[in-house]
């Protein structure tokens, strides 16, 4: 570490001349108790501190480089006689240079003779320093930075002072330490509202449910993540992923993979060629991060799922009667690996009464124990989950799993989502956009087959009623965060449907809606308009055929 | 991305949406239709074989392209599953006046060039 012609040296006692100072007097001096400190924004603190270390040395220069832990260099932070350091973002080596020696030894440096010394950064010769004392600044036995002093005429750091730039380095590390959890705090809320979904789709007969836990103290933001939303067809989409590594980039990367996802679903794309297409994409965007993630469309009308899976844990599904298997996926390449990765979808019925959970490894996975124990307990921690309480099914099988756990080190993501039976009378509310149309089929259809209607008049009732919503979604034309309300009801043998809107009655148009009410009036037994003051409602009854028991 | 597939059997476009078509995609899949509107071709196949339900945008956005397909000397055919729900639907709101409706891709491509009726 030290360089050639010995002008770099641990500080030494030997000093004539000058006064004895105890720790005490050299803290008052810096007046690092002061309080006042506490108030001020990192920067403007850091600024005090140095300038204060500066007059108490009676040095020229002061500065604090931060490390950068990712790249591992140290970056100018704040400076003091020095403040070009900090505008022109210097940056100095692990390991190299004054400063990178400091941090890389993790003891202090005095340098009396500049001009024979290894420097990295050419401002402090530029500036005419002549010597120099740097020492480490820690938290919690940690290297995250360097505090240095300079004088532009030649003298030799000593024991005292060394101490109390230590002391004022110390000051620093604490402030900085708080001023980075708080930083890292507010922007791993912000992400993980960004990048999770606010709010769960709402579809009558199934109830969803959700879990993210950030792994670590709730600073070390990860990269797991789940979706859900509605695809074009009406069906819906699910997404449970995790990319590798901790971090910032991790969720950056996670955010790009949620958008792009997203994108080629909407898109109409088939399960197989959405991972496809983002293997292709993730990797050629080269960021060096990887990720597991499993895709699954669901057709809640008939219970179909379909899954495909890049390199991620099988989705546990809790059938009707309680039986409990794992999803046999056709294993696809971790996403962002290498080119040309080929993956398969599966398909597997999902009746009512069922429930899929997606989970990402920190749910199962323990220091020292193999994935299979993991799944184990998994299997396990969903059959109790079956037994209801006033929690959701996702918050009941983390809480069974972690409820022991301790140190948690890595994220953990759930989403549930439970089949449920639909009863006699449905009720939906939806946003008035035609985009809902094609669920709001798919959602009926469901309810009319849970009702014993036969084909042709689930056929009927499902068209008619459609036809009555896109009525109600064009009188909403143009409002903001309209909607429109479907009630069903299965009575005394007859199917009632109302569809009411907020609209006003809009003047009829050449086409459209002409021949809806048409189709609407030959599809169901009787159709009725009313135009209500607030809207309108559009009765649809059909008596349907019995069916073979 | 579309919502339909575009094939072409010995130059004549035979379009297949892949889902329902209604007032969500109806607007896109008369985009699509009328890319694949080839003065080559004397005909332009939409077959509903995948299609389960169609509302009105779609039935209305569909006699609408065969009448501009008229007008300009070609035909609109569509291929609908005889005795299905779409078929029933078809002979509620009258299609076959406008178009031709045949049971297969086969048929409509064997279909004798004549003019729209």
């Amino acid at each position: 570490m030290s360089s050639p012609g010995g002008a770099e040296r641990p500080p030494t006692s030997e000093q004539a001349g000058r006064d004895e100072r105890t720790p005490r007097q050299l803290e008052q001096m810096l007046s690092l108790a002061d309080d006042a400190l506490n108030y001020l924004s990192l920067e403007e603190m850091l600024s005090e501190l140095l300038e204060r270390v500066r007059g108490g040395l009676h040095a020229d220069t002061a500065a604090i480089l931060l490390l950068d832990e990712d790249r591992g260099v140290l970056v100018a932070r704040a400076a003091r006689g020095l403040e070009e350091e900090v505008r022109q973002g210097v940056q100095v080596p692990l390991a190299r240079g004054f400063a990178g020696r400091v941090a890389a030894g993790r003891r202090p440096i005095v340098i009396e003779d500049l001009s024979k010394a290894d420097v990295v950064n050419p401002i402090l010769r530029q500036k005419g320093i002549r010597s120099m004392l740097g020492v480490p600044v820690h938290v919690e036995g940690r290297v995250i930075g360097v505090m240095h002093v300079g004088a532009l005429t030649q003298r030799l750091f000593d024991e005292d002072d060394t101490a109390l730039l230590q002391l004022a380095a110390d000051r620093a590390a604490i402030a900085i330490d708080r001023a980075r959890l708080t930083e890292q705090r507010a922007v791993t809320e912000i992400m993980q509202r960004a990048l999770l979904p606010d709010d769960l789709p709402s579809v009558p007969g199934l109830r969803f449910s959700a879990k993210y836990l950030p792994g670590g103290s709730g600073v070390k933001m990860g990269g797991d993540w789940y979706d859900v939303f509605q695809l074009p067809t009406g069906r819906l989409g699910f997404v449970i992923g995790d990319v590798v590594g901790r971090g910032v980039l991790a969720a950056a990367v996670m955010a790009e993979i949620r958008a792009a996802l997203r994108a080629y679903l909407t898109e109409g794309h088939p399960l197989e060629d959405v991972m496809r297409l983002l293997n292709e994409l993730l990797v050629g965007m080269g960021r060096h991060r990887s990720a597991t993630a499993a895709l699954l469309e669901l057709d809640f009308e008939t219970g179909t799922l379909e899954a495909v899976s890049a390199g991620h844990l099988p989705p546990l599904v809790v059938g009707p009667g309680g039986t409990i298997t794992f999803l046999e996926l056709a294993q696809g390449l971790p996403l962002g690996i290498r080119r040309g990765g080929e993956y398969r979808s599966r398909r597997y019925t999902f009746d009512v009464g069922s429930t899929l959970l997606l989970y990402t490894d920190g749910l199962v996975e323990r220091r020292g124990e193999s994935i299979d124990e993991g799944l184990d307990r998994l299997r396990a921690a969903a059959r109790r989950a079956c037994t209801a309480d006033e929690s959701s099914f996702a918050d009941r099988v983390y809480r069974d799993l972690l409820v022991e756990a301790t140190g948690l080190e890595d994220d953990i993501a759930l989403l549930a989502i439970e089949s449920l039976p639909m009863g006699p009378r449905m009720e939906i509310t939806l946003e008035a956009q035609p985009g809902v149309l094609a669920g709001l089929r798919r959602t009926l259809g469901r309810w009319l087959m849970g009702e014993g209607v036969g084909a042709n008049d689930l056929f009927n009732i499902t068209l008619a009623t459609s036809e009555a919503a896109a009525n109600a979604v064009e009188h909403a034309y143009g409002a903001r965060e309209a909607t429109f309300r479907v009630v069903c009801v299965h009575e005394d043998g007859e199917i009632r449907i109302t569809v009411t809107d907020e609209g006003r009655w809009r003047a009829a148009r050449p086409y459209g809606r002409g021949r809806g009410l048409a189709i609407m009036r030959a599809l169901v037994d009787e159709a009725e308009i009313e135009r209500l003051t607030t809207g309108t409602r559009v009765t649809l009854i059909k008596r349907p055929e019995p069916t073979a028991p | 991305m579309s919502t339909a597939d575009v094939e072409r059997h010995d130059g004549v476009p035979v379009v297949r949406p892949r889902e329902d078509v209604d007032a969500a995609n109806a607007a896109a899949l008369r985009e699509q239709l009328a890319d694949c509107v080839d003065p080559s071709a004397d005909r332009l196949i939409v077959d509903l074989g995948g299609t389960r339900y169609i509302d009105s945008a779609g039935i209305d956005m569909l006699f609408r392209l065969a009448e501009l397909m008229r007008q300009r000397r070609t035909r609109l055919l569509l291929v609908i599953e005889p005795e299905s729900h779409l078929a029933r639907l078809a002979e509620i709101v009258g299609m076959e006046r406008s178009m031709a409706i045949h049971a297969s891709v086969a048929e409509a491509l064997g279909a004798r060039a004549q003019p729209s009726p």
